[in-house]
């Protein structure tokens, strides 16, 4: 195989979800090469891995997005694929570190105070993790003060608020107006079950999708 | 029968059947289409892969769930037309619309809590830091699921008993549904006594293990579980509207 056709095959374990060769999923790819072996194959074959990153994973994960989006795959397989994604990523780690590859972005993310649901919340997380960012999740019932302590340590990053109870609109709301207050500049993007674009334009936050494929999007066109 | 005699055979019975509700692991059943459910999808839109791992992670969810249940009544209260209030003993609990008008036909009041321990939220973000987000979302999907059922057993347990007396119960309320506010969990741990299974509230009112369930209901003649009235209730955002 050249490199073009690892990439592609590296593509294409990405979007199926083939993460390694003992991996029994998709049953169609059983006892192949996956997304690890590919990985270390093609940088052993001296392939440049910004274009490993950007020619094979995200846009798999692209395609994986857009196929969830128009309800073509399920969560199970766009997490599948994440998986594979994040195999490939162990590869690249040491590159990241010396800064030869770059993520898009960091985003940090929580469930705000006075709440506890986070099924969502992780989804949005994993999903965004797959698409090339770093996430650095701050798990439930977070205040504001938490989420400026990691602004504080992260002020290039974009921050995502999730809510799932009526109660705790309130407290998103308070939440952005703090962030807002003493960070203007930075993103903030909402979602959760009752939260609305137009609650969103209210409580004067910059983003809102009610899907993680839409926080993707609304991130990738921060950095596009 | 009197109604005298009926309230006293209902009081014994509490008497008796307060307490701790005994909920076997092995008994509990989630299927495994409100699992698929839980991620958007039909029984149709699954594969065998999906299947076998969902009912893998069924059977190591049982045997961490460690279920707790308990209810206790409340035979004194005091219901507050207008302001939807309703004292229990000495607590005010500042409801809303929906759950006094639910409630207020009722002659006893019962609470209760439920947790599924914290076992498998813990297993659940294991598996997530090892890498296994779908893994951890199914066990995630399966603690909530578990979470219901239990209550939904406790509520079943008071009916039945109820049903020998020619008693109903209502609905059961949760602090959280229906713009009843979760800040008034405080008030129903208080009143709960030794019956809160070990959970603790956070100081946003949050119950921990994260697993857990707690609320009302009412029992008395004539009260039967009902459709959820969404069009007399004034949360307009509430995510289950209409549903
Ligand atoms: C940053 O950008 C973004 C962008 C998109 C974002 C985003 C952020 N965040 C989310 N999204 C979006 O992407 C996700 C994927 O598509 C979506 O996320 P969602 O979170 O919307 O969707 C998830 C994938 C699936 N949905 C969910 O996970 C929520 C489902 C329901 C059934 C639910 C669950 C599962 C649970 N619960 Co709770 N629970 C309910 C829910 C009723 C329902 N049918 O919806 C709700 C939310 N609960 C409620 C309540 C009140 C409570 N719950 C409680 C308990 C529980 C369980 C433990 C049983 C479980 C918790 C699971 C968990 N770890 O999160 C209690 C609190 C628990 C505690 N520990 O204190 C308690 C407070 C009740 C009580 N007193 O016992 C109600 C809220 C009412 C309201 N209107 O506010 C509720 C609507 C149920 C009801 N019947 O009324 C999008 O919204």
């Amino acid at each position: 195989m050249n490199s073009e056709e690892l990439l592609a095959k590296l593509s294409e374990c990405v979007e199926f979800g083939k993460v390694n060769k003992n991996a029994p999923f998709p049953p169609a790819m059983k006892g192949m090469d996956g997304a690890d072996e590919l990985t270390a194959q093609a940088l052993e074959m001296g392939v440049d891995p910004v274009d490993i990153l950007n020619n094979a994973l995200i846009g798999a994960m692209d395609k994986v997005g857009e196929k969830f989006s128009q309800k073509k795959i399920f969560v199970p397989q766009m997490l599948i694929s994440a998986k594979a994604m994040n195999a490939a990523m162990e590869h690249l780690k040491p590159y990241f570190q010396s800064g030869q590859v770059k993520r898009k972005g960091k985003f940090i993310i929580g469930t705000v105070a006075g709440d506890l649901h986070d099924i969502g919340k992780n989804l949005v997380a994993m999903i965004v993790e797959g698409a090339g960012w770093e996430v650095i999740d701050l798990g439930v019932d977070v205040n504001a003060a938490k989420f400026m302590q990691a602004i504080d340590t992260n002020p290039e990053a974009v921050v995502g608020l999730s809510a799932l109870l009526t109660t705790t609109m309130a407290s998103m709301k308070n939440i952005v107006a703090e962030i807002k207050g003493k960070y203007p500049e930075v993103k903030l993007i909402v979602g959760g079950a009752p939260v609305t674009e137009a609650f969103k334009t209210e409580i004067g936050a910059d983003g809102y999708s009610d899907d993680p494929q839409g926080a993707v999007s609304y991130l990738n066109a921060l950095v596009a | 029968m009197t109604d005298k005699t009926v309230n006293s055979d209902v009081n014994q019975w509490f008497a008796h059947n307060q307490g701790l509700v005994d909920i076997l692991p092995e008994k509990v059943v989630v299927e495994p289409y409100r699992i698929l459910k839980g991620m958007g999808m039909q029984p149709a839109d699954a594969d065998d892969y999906l299947l076998d791992l969902i009912s893998n992670e069924m059977e190591a969810c049982k045997k961490k769930l460690m279920p707790e249940a308990a209810f206790n009544v409340h035979f004194s209260h005091q219901f507050s037309p207008g302001k939807y209030h309703i004292k229990l003993d000495e607590i005010t609990f500042k409801t809303s619309k929906i759950v006094y008008s639910f409630l207020k036909k009722s002659t006893y009041l019962v609470l209760f809590s439920c947790t599924c321990g914290p076992a498998i939220e813990n297993y659940s973000r294991e598996l997530m830091k090892e890498g296994n987000s779908l893994e951890g979302l199914i066990v995630d999907l399966i603690g909530s699921e578990m979470a219901e059922w239990i209550t939904e057993e406790v509520h079943l347990f008071i009916e039945k008993a109820m049903e020998q007396f020619g008693w109903g119960v209502s609905n059961r309320y949760s602090p959280g549904y229906c713009n009843w506010p979760v800040s008034e969990q405080h008030k129903l741990f208080a009143l709960l006594g030794e019956n809160n299974c070990g959970i603790k509230l956070t100081p946003t009112s949050l119950m921990l293990p994260i697993k857990s369930v707690s609320g009302m209901l009412g029992i008395g003649p004539g009260l039967k579980r009902l459709a959820y009235k969404c069009n007399i209730c004034d949360d307009k955002n509430c995510i289950m509207r209409g549903k």
